[in-house]
């Protein structure tokens, strides 16, 4: 492999803006692959705690079993230890039926129902055994009202809505929550929406520009759906005003040559640089995701460099190994 | 029938049809047999009470002389039973009525019966006949008598003459004498008695009076006549114009009546019979009257069950004596699918189980005169087609009840419509006048009887104020007369005034605009009258009407011409029609919500779609019908793209996470009835629910003490599904469960009706997971279906960058360009918009053909689009509902814009799960040891000659060895080769040689040899492969003493 090229770059974050369950930012100096295996990595292979298992008491609701089964699954639980956790069946502590602390959490919910109103039936009825894991609106509610996540106040704030009880009607189970990931079932995966764009560069042919009218330079604005474009009340020149709203949607484009005015305007995708969008389902916090996914990525590729190199031959990606 | 008047839910409220755990909107209809829901099938019947002037040729085998023209009239009594009198031309002009008396037809020269129907003369049935040829009206409009009719007239009074018949009881004696051995129960009477009996019976029965039968008979004589000489067109008795609908309450009725007659015949019988044995009974003893009651006790049940029979199989015996088109497929099931199918059955109108095997396709044409009754696009493609139609949304039946639910009395109404005409201006008909007819008057006909003539000029104005009255509630004139002007013309249909005040009527409403002075002017109109009216598109255009024919009524709405479920297909006015008639069929295939009471109900098979939706982009009769509460798919986002190849061919790809997530997932629930006493007889021991004791036995780990299987738990294939005691074996046998999936106890009911204290019935719901997996059936509701091929990872789809959205669904565009459904392009985009703004979106197709309520002029009208695009260009996204993708598998552009949005999309009920037969060893056929056939049994698929051929043709030998000999019956047969036999070879027994035994291996096999028996030696035995059934074929010929020889050789040899 002597020779080879070497193609390393060293991709360069910066953050625009963070919340718990949203977060933006650039990644700049790298290309589509390491952009979208990101977006990848993060939507299916960042490991959340979801239920996985129930074992059903008792159940006279009008739902069946198997649907309440699943409606407990798509529950988003805490799951910052999620990382530190095991995989049920890698587990040695247990034979893998996740039944241990180090790879499951157990969750009671026990609700009936003896008066005229229609009780619901909500994530904030479920019983965690370890408070750090618990559906993921309680935690949010604990944390504004400062006080202990297991305790919750039958008020006006309703959780996730699991089922409806009328009078008589009773649900009695055990769940067991374990660690998992979005490849194998959509609900251990942790990110609502990722995604991603290339960052826009927007070229106004200025002298093409100033044959227009300011009618016509109004319409050519118009024609883009989002507003990317303004006019400047003062010089009354086009200027771009958020670039990054901009879809590749070719609609000014399509517009300029319409009105007889190609390359009025050209833009490009930067091919190296992207601007990502994360949003967390609540089970992380988004900038957690970011790096749990990161941190995931380096173990795939760990993975990939400790195989035995005289089986495997990567003949160009060994310079980036 | 459930929510009739003997039901206990009738009038109930929805709390009270919930306690007792019905649907809360039930609606009735239908009955409930041996648990099933069964319905009677709505049957096209010919018009009642109106002579039909028909061609056919099976009118020429009636005998010699017969020509194919003919006028026929199904009469229908009070009762609802009906006879059909046919009038057939000869072809020397006379004519003969012909009519069946006990599956026989009879034929009778008209002037015979003319004669015998009153006191007349020969002169007064001239001049009744000749009445509507004027030498004046030649060939004028409306004329429909010629001056042959004369000549005509004569030879039918010829031929009574010849009879020698010349008083009304000679022609009485001469019927009497001719039909005294089929009138059952006449044969004491003497013969002008038994001629009135005919008469009554079988002539016109729709009519009491003597004097109506008479003049209703030469009214269709002229017509009869005037079918020949052309001057009247002939009807067509495939047009919904002249047909009527057969309801279940008269089905019933007529049924009951004749299983009555037949119970009294039949205990009249045997009353004789008894009478004749023993003289001394009496009628008048005391005694006897007991008896006679218990002779007619004996068969009463019988009259019960064949009734409640006829509902649960749809069977009737005797056809001849009901006169209805068929006597099997009159009830069906009511399916619950879902609601639509369970509605559809209610709005179906069959043609007939008999046009369903003719050849000829006129029958199933859609015509003009079903206009605004029969749905034209709810009808199923392939052997039913056009038979089954399905009423429209707004079409109704006529019955016995009026509009305030009160019943009509028929004769009050027709006297007070007669008084009302008269006071219009009709002569009435009075005998021994000096008549008229057409064109100079048009005879006035009030349910089949001649009732007078009105002038022809004056008939239009008649007709206008007739229908005027009909709006007014006031008036005394039903508002659901139908009002047939069929005016004068050249050659067409036979004028005159038709009035119909009977029930099984088509009706539908339209709005009267030539009376828009009263707010009531929605008019109820019928198929027969709608062919002479003039009807415009509520569009406020005349629609294309000269100057001479102004339009008198207006649609209601332009979609009153869809039956519901057509109604639903959002903007069905932009698709190709083919299209929407396959969404008609597959709506009614789709797993939805199919009953709110499912809990509480064992059906065989119920279907149920877990996270069912409302959707989006809805029409008008979605909310209508509330369609919300039984809802049959899900919004899924549909991106319209080629991605990965796996979306070709109507293949679609669904996102694995959003089946993670819930979408289309469903339930099959279907109940096991176990009855252990069903197939036992009385010496059969007693069986009865009951877990062995055995507890190594795995019985005991799915099933409960009391041999049922816990509820909740999940039974696995070929795991005990219940256990049953043997009282006389005391063994415990236990049944396992069938088929190849998994199923979960849903419910477990005990049926303690006739068990004597044992628990020997249950009903055992089972519930099957079907969580959408590859092969699945999907369709949008614009007849584009689709099966899954993959479900595709969320990573690997694409996605947008502006929003992140990956689709849940992911179709070819190549379903598109041949196809044409618009209308799901369209719906896509309302839809995106309608979720962005956060509102329903209303998808009412032709509503561009509507006014605007306010009465304004309409505006430029706009293309849909142009109302749609700007919802989405509001929120930035592109016009056209396209969007920039990004490829999920290399984050890299998509080099074209994808056509992306929610679609509502339905999930059929048709999975592969159901479905699949997959085989490489089983069960074998016992005599022929080829593989058996039918999923079912664990069966193979045919390989047959075709497949044969092919393999053949590719030269691909060993594959078709392997298929047709190899993988079924091969054999290894011994055959002799001295004497060529296969059959001889026996096992030689003395050869037992020791093998050694080796310690720690299995038994040595000593290969067995084989010894022919009839050349009694071993030697040259060969042992020859060869498929089983040559063997046995050999065995075969053997039986019949045909001996095969085979002549072995070596290859080459």
């Amino acid at each position: 492999m002597e020779g080879a090229v070497s193609y390393q770059r060293f991709p360069k974050v910066r953050i625009r803006e963070i919340k718990d369950d949203y977060m933006k930012f650039e990644l700049r100096e790298t290309d589509a692959s390491i952009a979208n295996a990101l977006r990848r990595v993060m939507i299916a292979e960042v490991p959340t705690v979801a239920i996985d298992l129930v074992e059903i008491e008792v159940n006279s609701t009008v739902l069946n079993d198997e649907f309440i089964a699943h409606r407990l699954g798509l529950v988003p639980l805490t799951s910052d230890d999620a990382m530190r956790m095991r995989l049920s069946r890698d587990c040695d502590s247990c034979d893998g039926d996740g039944q241990c602390e180090f790879c499951s959490v157990e969750f009671h919910l026990n609700v009936s129902c003896d008066s005229d109103q229609t009780l619901d039936v909500t994530s904030a009825d479920l019983r965690s055994t370890e408070p750090r894991v618990c559906p993921v609106d309680v935690a949010a509610r604990a944390l504004s009202l400062g006080v202990d996540s297991t305790s919750y106040d039958t008020g006006d704030h309703r959780g996730i809505l699991i089922v409806k009880l009328r009078r008589g009607q009773e649900l009695r189970l055990r769940a067991i929550a374990r660690k998992g990931i979005g490849k194998d079932h959509a609900k251990w995966s942790p990110a609502a929406t990722v995604t991603f764009m290339y960052e826009p560069e927007i070229h106004i042919n200025e002298e093409l520009m100033e044959t227009l009218t300011l009618e016509e330079k109004r319409n050519w604005i118009d024609s883009s759906p989002t507003k990317v474009f303004d006019i400047d009340p003062n010089t009354h020149q086009v200027v771009v005003v958020d670039a990054e709203a901009y879809t590749y949607d070719d609609e000014v484009i399509k517009k300029a040559e319409a009105m007889g005015k190609p390359g009025l305007i050209e833009i490009y995708g930067k091919e190296d640089s992207f601007i990502f969008t994360v949003e967390s389902t609540g089970a992380i916090k988004a900038y957690q995701l970011v790096i749990n996914a990161i941190e995931i990525l380096r173990q795939k590729l760990d993975a990939v460099r400790l195989q035995d190199s005289e089986e495997s031959d990567f003949g160009e990606l060994s310079a980036h190994l | 029938m459930l929510m009739s008047k003997r039901c206990h839910l009738r009038g109930a409220e929805p709390a009270k049809l919930i306690f007792h755990q019905e649907e809360a909107t039930e609606m009735g209809g239908y009955f409930i047999c041996n648990g099933m829901e069964r319905l009677a099938r709505l049957l096209v019947l010919q018009k009642r009470n109106y002579p039909m002037s028909l061609v056919r040729k099976s009118f020429h085998v009636r005998g010699d002389g017969y020509s194919d023209k003919g006028v026929v009239i199904r009469c229908v009594r009070k009762d609802e039973s009906s006879v059909t009198l046919k009038l057939y031309y000869l072809q020397n002009g006379s004519a003969r009525l012909g009519f069946w008396v006990g599956g026989r037809e009879f034929l009778l020269p008209v002037g015979i019966i003319l004669k015998a129907l009153i006191e007349t003369s020969d002169r007064e049935i001239y001049v009744s006949l000749t009445c509507c040829y004027n030498n004046r009206y030649n060939r004028e409009k409306g004329a429909v008598g010629t001056q042959l009719i004369g000549e005509r007239a004569q030879i039918i009074l010829d031929e009574v003459r010849d009879l020698s018949l010349f008083t009304r009881s000679q022609c009485l004696k001469h019927i009497g004498e001719y039909f005294q051995p089929v009138m059952d129960g006449f044969e004491s009477e003497n013969h002008t008695v038994v001629a009135e009996a005919v008469l009554r019976d079988y002539i016109l029965v729709h009519l009491e009076s003597n004097h109506d039968k008479f003049n209703l008979l030469i009214f269709m004589l002229q017509k009869l006549y005037g079918l020949v000489d052309q001057t009247a067109s002939p009807d067509n008795p495939d047009a919904l114009q002249y047909q009527e609908v057969l309801l279940p309450g008269h089905l019933i009725n007529i049924y009951l009546k004749v299983k009555l007659q037949e119970w009294l015949h039949r205990s009249r019988r045997q009353l004789l019979d008894e009478m004749a044995k023993s003289k001394e009974l009496k009628i008048d003893d005391e005694t006897v009257h007991t008896q006679i009651k218990t002779f007619f006790t004996r068969n009463s049940a019988m009259i019960g069950r064949s009734i409640e029979s006829m509902i649960k199989v749809g069977r009737v015996g005797a056809t001849s004596t009901l006169d209805i088109p068929q006597n099997q497929g009159l009830t069906i099931q009511a399916e619950r699918l879902n609601f639509l199918r369970f509605i559809s059955h209610f709005c179906a109108v069959h043609r007939g189980a008999s046009f369903a095997k003719m050849r000829t396709t006129s029958v199933r044409k859609l015509l003009p005169e079903s206009w605004g009754f029969l749905c034209p696009v709810h009808t199923p493609d392939g052997e039913p087609c056009g038979l089954l139609n399905h009423m429209t949304s707004i079409c109704r039946i006529s019955s016995y009840f009026n509009s305030e639910g009160k019943v009509k009395d028929f004769s009050i109404i027709r006297v007070h419509i007669q008084d009302v005409l008269v006071r219009l201006g009709m002569i009435p008909l009075l005998p021994n006048l000096e008549r008229a007819g057409p064109p100079e008057v048009l005879h006035v006909l009030l349910d089949g009887r001649i009732i007078g003539s009105i002038a022809s000029c004056h008939v239009e104005k008649v007709v206008s104020h007739i229908r005027g009255l009909k709006l007014s509630t006031s008036s005394g004139i039903p508002d659901d007369m139908e009002v047939g002007y069929v005016p004068l013309s050249l050659g067409g249909a036979y004028p005159g005034l038709y009035l119909f005040t009977n029930p099984t009527r088509f009706l539908r409403p339209v709005r009267n605009i030539s009376h828009s002075t009263s707010d009531h002017n929605i008019e109820l109109i019928g198929p027969f009258e709608q062919a002479f009216m003039e009807i415009r598109c509520p569009d406020g255009g005349d629609g294309g009407r000269r100057e001479g024919f102004p339009a008198t009524h207006e649609e209601t709405h332009p979609t009153a011409m869809l039956s519901v479920v057509a109604n639903l297909t959002p903007w069905c006015d932009h698709n190709q029609s083919p299209r929407n008639m396959y969404q008609c069929q597959m709506a009614k295939q789709t797993m939805g919500f199919s009953s709110q009471a499912l809990k509480f109900r064992t059906d065989v098979k119920t279907y149920h779609l877990q996270t069912p939706q409302s959707p989006i982009v809805r029409t008008a009769t979605y909310s209508k019908y509330c369609v919300d509460e039984f809802p049959t798919g899900t919004n899924a986002i549909v991106a319209v793209l080629a991605y990965s190849g796996y979306d070709m061919e109507d293949a679609m790809i669904l996102n694995k996470s959003s089946v993670d997530r819930g979408l289309c997932r469903g339930h099959v629930y279907q109940t096991e009835c176990v009855d252990l006493a069903d197939k036992r007889e009385k010496s059969d021991p007693l069986k009865i629910f009951a877990r062995g004791n055995d507890k190594s036995k795995p019985t005991s780990s799915t099933i409960d003490s009391d041999g049922l299987p816990y509820i909740g738990q999940k039974i696995d294939p070929k795991q005990p599904l219940y256990s049953s005691y043997d009282t006389l074996t005391s063994m415990t046998k236990s049944t396992f469960l069938k088929g190849s999936e998994p199923a979960i106890i849903d419910n477990v009911t005990v049926d303690g009706t006739n068990s004597k204290g044992y628990m020997q019935k249950v009903n055992i719901r089972l519930r099957k997971i079907r969580d959408p997996v590859i092969g699945d059936k999907f369709s949008s509701r614009h007849g584009q279906k689709g099966v899954c091929s993959q479900l595709w990872p969320d990573i690997d789809m694409p996605f947008s960058a502006v929003t992140g959205m990956r689709p849940d669904l992911i179709i070819n565009p190549h379903a598109f360009p041949s196809r044409m459904t618009i209308g799901m392009l369209l719906e896509s985009i309302a839809a995106k918009g309608g979720s962005l703004h956060g509102k329903f979106m209303d998808a009412t197709p032709f509503s561009n053909s509507t006014k605007e309520v306010d009465g304004n002029e309409k505006s430029e009208p706009k293309s849909l689009v142009d109302e749609l695009g700007p919802m989405l260009a509001s929120h930035g996204f592109n016009y056209h509902g396209l969007e920039v993708l990004y490829s999920g598998v290399y984050g890299t552009e998509l080099t074209c814009e994808i056509f992306i949005g929610p679609v509502y999309y339905q999930r059929l009920r048709h999975m592969v799960s159901d479905k699949f037969q997959v085989r490489s060893t089983g069960t074998v056929d016992p005599i022929t040891r080829q593989p058996v056939g039918g999923r079912k049994r664990g069966g193979g698929i045919r390989f047959g000659e075709m497949e044969r051929d092919s393999v053949l043709a590719h030269g691909a030998a060993y594959l078709l060895h392997d298929r047709l000999h190899s993988c079924s019956d091969y054999h290894i047969a011994d055959v002799c080769s001295s004497c060529g036999s296969i059959l001889t070879a026996t096992v030689a027994q003395n050869q037992r040689r020791m093998m050694p035994n080796i310690l720690g291996l299995p038994h040595a096999k000593t290969p067995k040899s084989y010894m022919c028996q009839a050349c009694g030696t071993k030697k040259g035995m060969e042992t020859v492969a060869m498929p089983y059934v040559f063997r046995y074929l050999a065995a075969e010929l053997a039986a019949m003493n045909i001996r095969m020889d085979l002549k072995l050789s070596r290859g080459g040899e």
